[in-house]
């Protein structure tokens, strides 16, 4: 019998458009922070950036689901939330798994911002920048995609992309509020 | 009738982004890294800039007032 790959393509299709998401957030994120465009406005990013990255959880939630409804891979369901569980590949799905809950953990995180205070919320933001790391390693490690010239594309392109931004932040950062201190 | 908008910041979730005297730099500045705001001001942008503070630390409550005749 033929076996419907349905499940498989939605798992490989979510997988990256979670990276992509997970990127496009960190990347909103640096640009609100270090603002290099003036014209843009900062409300239009703070949406964009809490936007995309609520698309990148449901888009792993889907990537789980569809990996345990199709049979190419075999996980069970606690391999999904228990780093090391996966027979497949256990070091490349556990740094998806880290990656994935620490990206739940800093989204709700903001929620508790109040009770878990603006320095520890501050502090749990910086593991984005680990958190993107280890998606990368997950995506380039784990994926089956990974050798294609197009999925290279994609990875050399947000790790590129990211280390640029970040890069920039840093460079830029102590510009602005000496600026902005004086009234 | 004349709306004054009444601004609030939270000095405990003020992250210092600045986003509000983008938005509106007649009713806010950073000091230390803090934003400071007017009690009240006429200035509508000043909604804009509570919509754009990262942290949602600022609240703006509208308040109408009779026009003196």
């Amino acid at each position: 019998m033929k076996t419907d790959p349905t499940f498989w393509l939605l798992a490989r299709a979510s997988g990256l458009t979670a990276y992509a998401a997970l990127t496009a957030s960190v990347l909103a994120g640096i640009v609100l922070k270090s603002r290099p465009l003036r014209s843009l406005r900062q409300a239009a990013v703070v949406d964009t950036h809490r936007f995309v990255a609520l698309l990148g959880l449901g888009a792993i939630a889907l990537h789980g689901t569809t990996l345990l409804l199709d049979r190419t891979v075999p996980l069970r369901p606690l391999a999904l939330v228990v780093p090391g569980l996966s027979t497949y590949r256990p070091a490349a799905v556990a740094a998806g798994v880290v990656a994935a809950e620490l990206m739940l953990l800093v989204y709700v995180s903001f929620a508790l911002r109040r009770r878990i205070g603006v320095a520890n919320w501050r502090r749990l933001h910086w593991t984005t920048y680990a958190i993107f790391a280890a998606a990368t390693v997950h995506g380039l490690a784990a994926g089956t995609d990974s050798t294609r010239p197009w999925a290279l594309s994609i990875y050399l392109g947000a790790v590129g992309s990211v280390a640029a931004a970040a890069a920039w932040r840093s460079l830029a950062v102590p510009l602005d509020p000496q600026r902005r201190t004086t009234r | 009738m004349t709306t004054v908008y009444r601004i609030h910041v939270d000095r405990s979730l003020c992250s210092g982004f600045g986003s509000c005297v983008d938005e509106a730099p007649g009713a806010f500045s950073l000091e230390n890294g803090v934003a400071i705001a007017v009690a009240t001001s006429r200035d509508a942008s000043v909604l804009a800039a509570a919509d754009a503070c990262p942290m949602g630390a600022i609240t703006v409550t509208c308040e109408e007032l009779e026009d003196a005749a």
